[in-house]
């Protein structure tokens, strides 16, 4: 494999020593540019309470490009689609070199706390959440309890 | 927020096939120069980015986007450089992390921000934005065009 760029050494040991509140992300031992991630659900969300796992992958062109991030942990949430891909702005359109796997994850934390169903990914989730938004935010409670707990 | 669903074929599902860039051999020896030559980007074969997330190498790009890349290698080459000297405030090139070294290339963008030449020079031919403020270079060149 090639070199390591420092950058990517750098974040990894900034992530080991000052860990994001809420966020772990680890590097498999056999690809440096690939994290097991897990994002706790936020508080007064209805996410609240589950664990959610992510992959994260470095490209070799990192930080020119973005990293490609992917929920696991199956999650109902209209930005997030069944295959767990994340429609988030600074991972497409808006990536910018100076941001990092540190903000990259803090604003994955965000979007769980703030879904955003005007800029849907997954089209039936974010329709739900128009029209009844209490049975919406019911099942993502459910979803949460049935795939993100005692897992 | 958007455009989600217009770059789905970027968006692989397998994150560990690596890089989603589209490499060909450099069997043509006679591509257009390249201009990581004058950037000193990176090594051969030639590799453009079109968009963030598009690599093409120099042979499948068309007449039309090797003009563009011409120009916007051009309006980079009007940004200033310098060499850092140490006096600076600032520290580290948040593309690469590392710390300014006395000597190091830097290129100054209009807003102000500072990165190594080599590092900022990669970013610019991918989108022309300033990576800390987000605000564009080619923008605020003109604008520095009509104030003095």
């Amino acid at each position: 494999m090639a070199v390591l760029p420092r950058r990517i050494i750098k974040e990894t040991q900034r992530l080991m020593q000052e860990p994001v509140p809420g966020i772990s992300a680890v590097p498999d031992d056999s690809n440096a540019r690939y994290f097991h991630v897990i994002v706790t659900g936020p508080e007064d969300s209805p996410f609240e309470g589950g664990l959610f796992k992510l992959e994260l992958f470095l490209p070799e062109d990192y930080p020119m490009s973005a990293p490609k991030v992917r929920f696991i942990t199956k999650i109902y949430h209209p930005n997030i689609d069944r295959l767990g891909r994340i429609c988030l702005d600074i991972l497409k359109d808006k990536w910018s070199p100076a941001l990092q796997i540190r903000t990259v994850l803090l604003s994955i934390q965000a979007l769980l706390s703030a879904p955003n169903p005007d800029d849907p990914l997954a089209n039936d989730v974010a329709e739900l959440w128009k029209v009844n938004e209490i049975e919406a935010i019911r099942n993502a409670k459910e979803w949460t309890r049935r795939y993100a707990m005692d897992n | 927020m958007g455009n989600c669903f217009k770059r789905s074929t970027t968006d692989d599902i397998s994150l560990l096939r690596g890089s989603d860039s589209v490499r060909e051999p450099s069997s043509d020896p006679v591509g257009p120069p390249s201009y990581q030559e004058a950037l000193s980007v990176q090594s051969s074969p030639p590799i453009y980015h079109p968009s963030p997330s598009l690599t093409q190498s120099a042979t499948q790009l068309s007449e039309e986007e090797q003009i563009r890349i011409a120009k916007r290698i051009g309006l980079i080459q009007h940004l200033p450089t310098g060499k850092y000297d140490g006096s600076k405030k600032i520290r580290e090139c948040v593309i690469c992390m590392g710390d300014f070294m006395v000597g190091d290339a830097l290129r100054y963008l209009p807003c102000m921000h500072t990165y190594h030449m080599t590092c900022i020079d990669g970013w610019l031919m991918r989108r022309l934005t300033c990576p800390s403020c987000i605000e564009p270079v080619d923008a605020a060149l003109l604008t520095s065009y009509e104030t003095n």
